[in-house]
């Protein structure tokens, strides 16, 4: 009876409280608790003596890293193969879209898509396995090809420095362009019809069409797509590059990423590894949240 | 109607169109047409460079061969447990919580999911992440397979998205005719979620089925899940069995790769033309925010 608001609220609700609580629990321990864990970057690690350090060193971790030049080189290397791969990788899935919604063939088009994205389905591992299988220098087809047309000695392709990052950027539009197409689909659907009939009759070609009807009506998309691909600029496929890093290319192949699973996993230097990790998330979010800014002021669109 | 001089450029453009479709198709294909190839010919024929994109010497030994190799049967075995229960415990916590937050007049509401938002800018990171875990004493458990990966933020908002947009009309009927919360979202909301729970189950199980590099750093040999297994044949760490030994090494290796390759992809291949359109369903309604 003389219960106030906020307590009657929570008998009428009590249930969904409830149901939150694991769910809750888990999301702190498995992703806030970590992210306090970053922490570590300013303090010396000591085995057995918990995850976030013993004592504090300032910015030491961030010094040493500074005037590493294993760290310029993979930060040279992850903003190279970032900015070629969003070159090559972010036109193409916009002019595939277009052209696949000129096909008229409704089966055709219907078989095009859904094979073009089950790439994206399929496991790095496998990804890189079937690769190495077909640039394989001995038994390979694509050097078998290259030696019965071209009369060319095989090449190493994965293990040659040289041939990496175009590999990698190739990869990346093999999986991905036919899943990041669906977002421009999409886009291309909701353009009216009455635009493309007014069109025909003052005479304008297909192509024609193509300039200046569904390019201009889905460069509100094209542009948040951009800012978004620039505010995940340093995010690139640490597994995929895991997979193709071997010693011979490791010169452009060490991104940051790779860096940070050396240096912590594989030589426990815990505390220097969580420094650089921290470095390169900081940058990331800098990145996510200026360019989502910009994104909202240009188009009055963002994520969030 | 168009206008006859047009005709022979719209032609041409649909010409070019179908050949850029074409080498859209094959270029997809190709690299799964010549695994399928490797894995059925002979190792003969693999050395003398026979085999394109039709199995040379058909015969089906490879799969004979990795299907009496006890370590890859455990490591098929550990990944359908892991993509099984990895889903199971997704869905759970992850409806869980995503109902709740689909209603904003609960107390915290804005809170917590600023707290999920920000947590998809910014992470602990690899070494934080690997730390906690083996504190939790996880490492050489299954559950750090399975636990750490429950909630993805992505089809959390996937899903609060899809219950906000339900009738708020059927919640109140129900709470008329004297259902509870809890009772609600099992009888109601869950049975009429069953394509945008099924959209998120295909995402957790896709990420579970491809999953290796958490196997790699927390596991041992006997749990690794069969994409591990293959990256161990590719990378030379694991043997690829006895085979190995006998006639031609490389030339045999490249037979069972393939026919590793093959196996642990065909669950995804066969289903991928009858769930396909849930994916799709997922990426729109994750593209548009709430």
């Amino acid at each position: 009876m003389n219960t106030s608001p906020a307590r009657s609220r929570f008998r009428q609700y009590w249930q969904l409280y409830a149901m939150m609580v694991i769910p809750l629990i888990y999301f702190i321990l498995f992703k806030y608790v970590p992210m306090f864990g970053n922490v570590l970057a300013f303090r010396r690690y000591r085995p057995g003596m918990g995850p976030f350090g013993t004592e504090w060193v300032g910015l030491q971790y961030f010094k040493r890293f500074a005037q590493d030049p294993a760290f310029w080189r993979a930060f040279r290397n992850t903003l190279t193969l970032s900015l070629m791969n969003l070159v090559v990788n972010f036109p193409i899935p916009i002019i595939f879209a277009i052209l696949l919604n000129e096909l008229r063939n409704l089966r055709f088009k219907k078989i095009v898509q859904t094979v073009s994205y089950m790439p994206r389905f399929i496991s790095t591992v496998v990804v890189i396995a079937i690769l190495g299988e077909l640039l394989s220098p001995s038994s390979g087809i694509i050097n078998l090809f290259l030696k019965r047309f071209f009369d060319m000695e095989p090449i190493y392709f994965m293990n040659d420095e040289k041939y990496f990052r175009w590999i990698y950027v190739f990869v990346d539009t093999w999986q991905y362009t036919g899943w990041t197409a669906i977002i421009y689909l999409a886009a291309i659907t909701g353009i009216s019809s009455d635009l493309y009939e007014a069109a025909t009759i003052d005479g304008a070609s297909r192509i024609q069409q193509v300039f200046y009807i569904t390019i201009p009506s889905i460069m509100p998309t094209i542009m948040v797509m951009l800012i978004l691909n620039i505010g995940r600029l340093l995010s690139l496929g640490f597994e995929k590059v895991l997979l193709m890093y071997t010693p011979s290319n490791s010169a452009v192949s060490d991104i940051i990423d790779t860096l940070v699973y050396r240096t912590g996993l594989a030589n426990q230097n815990y505390s220097y590894a969580t420094a650089i990790g921290l470095f390169s998330g900081i940058i990331g979010v800098v990145l996510v949240s200026s360019s989502n800014a910009l994104s909202k002021k240009l188009t009055g669109d963002g994520i969030y | 109607m168009r206008i006859r001089s047009s005709s022979f450029s719209t032609r041409a453009f649909d010409a070019f169109i179908l050949l850029v479709m074409l080498g859209v198709l094959f270029t997809c294909l190709v690299p799964f047409i010549y695994m399928v190839a490797l894995s059925l010919s002979s190792p003969k024929a693999i050395i003398n460079n026979q085999v394109s994109f039709w199995p040379v010497g058909f015969n089906i030994e490879a799969y004979k061969q990795i299907f009496s190799y006890p370590n890859f049967f455990q490591a098929y075995r550990n990944t359908i447990f892991y993509t099984v229960a990895g889903t199971a415990i997704a869905l759970v916590l992850t409806v869980m919580f995503a109902y709740p937050l689909s209603k904003p007049m609960l107390r915290g509401h804005g809170f917590i999911t600023k707290l999920v938002i920000f947590s998809m800018f910014f992470s602990g990171g690899l070494i934080p992440n690997y730390l906690l875990i083996s504190s939790l004493h996880l490492t050489q458990k299954v559950w750090a397979m399975l636990i750490p990966f429950a909630i993805n933020q992505f089809n959390l908002i996937i899903l609060i998205n899809f219950f906000k947009s339900m009738p708020a009309e059927l919640e109140e009927a129900a709470i008329i005719d004297g259902l509870d919360y809890a009772g609600i979202l099992v009888r109601i909301i869950v049975p009429l979620s069953t394509a945008a729970l099924a959209t998120i189950a295909l995402y957790t199980a896709v990420f579970f089925w491809n999953d290796w590099f958490n196997g790699l750093i927390y596991l041992k040999s006997k749990q690794f899940p069969v994409m591990l297994f293959l990256r161990n044949i590719v990378t030379g760490t694991s043997m690829v069995g006895d085979a190995a030994g006998a006639g031609d090494k490389t030339s045999i290796a490249i037979s069972i790769k393939s026919a590793v390759i093959i196996t642990s992809t065909l669950p995804i291949i066969v289903l991928y033309p009858f769930l396909q359109r849930y994916f799709v369903k997922g990426v729109l309604v994750g593209s548009i925010k709430g």
